[in-house]
């Protein structure tokens, strides 16, 4: 098993440290580059909600992200500090609406849940936590290290 | 991210390149509204994403913002040359029916000769 974790406050300036953070994961479990954008995406949705809308009173959230391996299976989770929220009830937007009635509002949680196998929420204590996961192939059939390891795409 | 604008007659082509992320997007919307809206006899507006690594939401806002500019000013606005993962993004969120996906910056430039008047 793989793990790596990260800690950062919930402030939008940090989303590069995290997306770093993501990208040398990647390097290090050796997984297939063009596998890597549907988790930046998750990353960046569902952090920027945190950093946006997410604060305690009179402060940052913290947030904490661990990306684990387990075989073909990758787990992103982000946990903070913020109340209570699931970001999983928000309403599913109307994607078929016509340009002049689209919004954004909710589409970044809409597109987490399309590009992710599983989404899952808890409210642990003070502690909202959200758990992303969805199958890697690797970069060969075998499950070996693959040789693209320098690449991220 | 970076991108460069390219005006070809009534024509501008706003080349993305990079990483369309929420540190990116304020720049790149300010930069498209000011294109969409200019009266410059801008007819056309394609943004050539063939460069483009990246997108998200925050990135689909600028999108959705040019294409409603275009719209209510009677241009035609699309976008081309997606990327694999770029274009998935584009698809689950609805974004290819509101807006004109053309595979390269050809087949936009020959969409937009063609449309109604």
């Amino acid at each position: 098993m793989n793990e790596h974790q990260t800690r950062v406050m919930g402030e939008p300036s940090q989303l590069p440290r995290l997306t770093r953070f993501l990208r040398d994961f990647w390097v290090t479990a050796a997984l297939p580059p063009e596998a890597a954008h549907p988790f930046e995406v998750a990353l960046e949705e569902v952090f920027m909600n945190v950093a946006t809308h997410g604060a305690p009173a009179g402060r940052p959230a913290q947030v904490a992200v661990s990306l684990r391996r387990d075989g073909e299976e990758l787990t992103l989770q982000i946990e903070d500090d913020g109340p209570a929220f699931d970001p999983l009830t928000l309403p599913t937007p109307n994607v078929y609406a016509r340009l002049e009635e689209r919004r954004i509002g909710g589409l970044g949680v809409h597109l987490v849940r399309q590009l992710m196998d599983a989404v899952s929420y808890e409210r642990d204590g003070a502690c909202n936590r959200l758990r992303l996961r969805k199958r890697v192939a690797r970069t060969d059939a075998a499950g070996v290290a693959g040789t693209d390891r320098n690449r991220v795409g | 991210m970076n991108f460069r604008v390219e005006r070809l007659g009534s024509v501008t082509v706003v080349v993305a390149a990079g990483r369309l992320d929420f540190s990116a997007a304020a720049g790149f919307q300010s930069e498209v509204e000011k294109l969409s809206g200019t009266a410059d006899g801008t007819t056309v507006l394609v943004i050539d994403c063939a460069e483009l690594e990246y997108v998200a939401s925050a990135g689909l806002r600028v999108f959705l913002l040019a294409a409603r500019i275009c719209q209510r000013d009677g241009r035609y606005f699309a976008a081309c040359a997606l990327q694999h993962a770029v274009r998935e993004v584009f698809e689950l969120s609805g974004f290819g029916r509101i807006i004109p996906l053309h595979p390269d910056r050809d087949a936009a430039l020959s969409a937009a000769q063609s449309r109604p008047a």
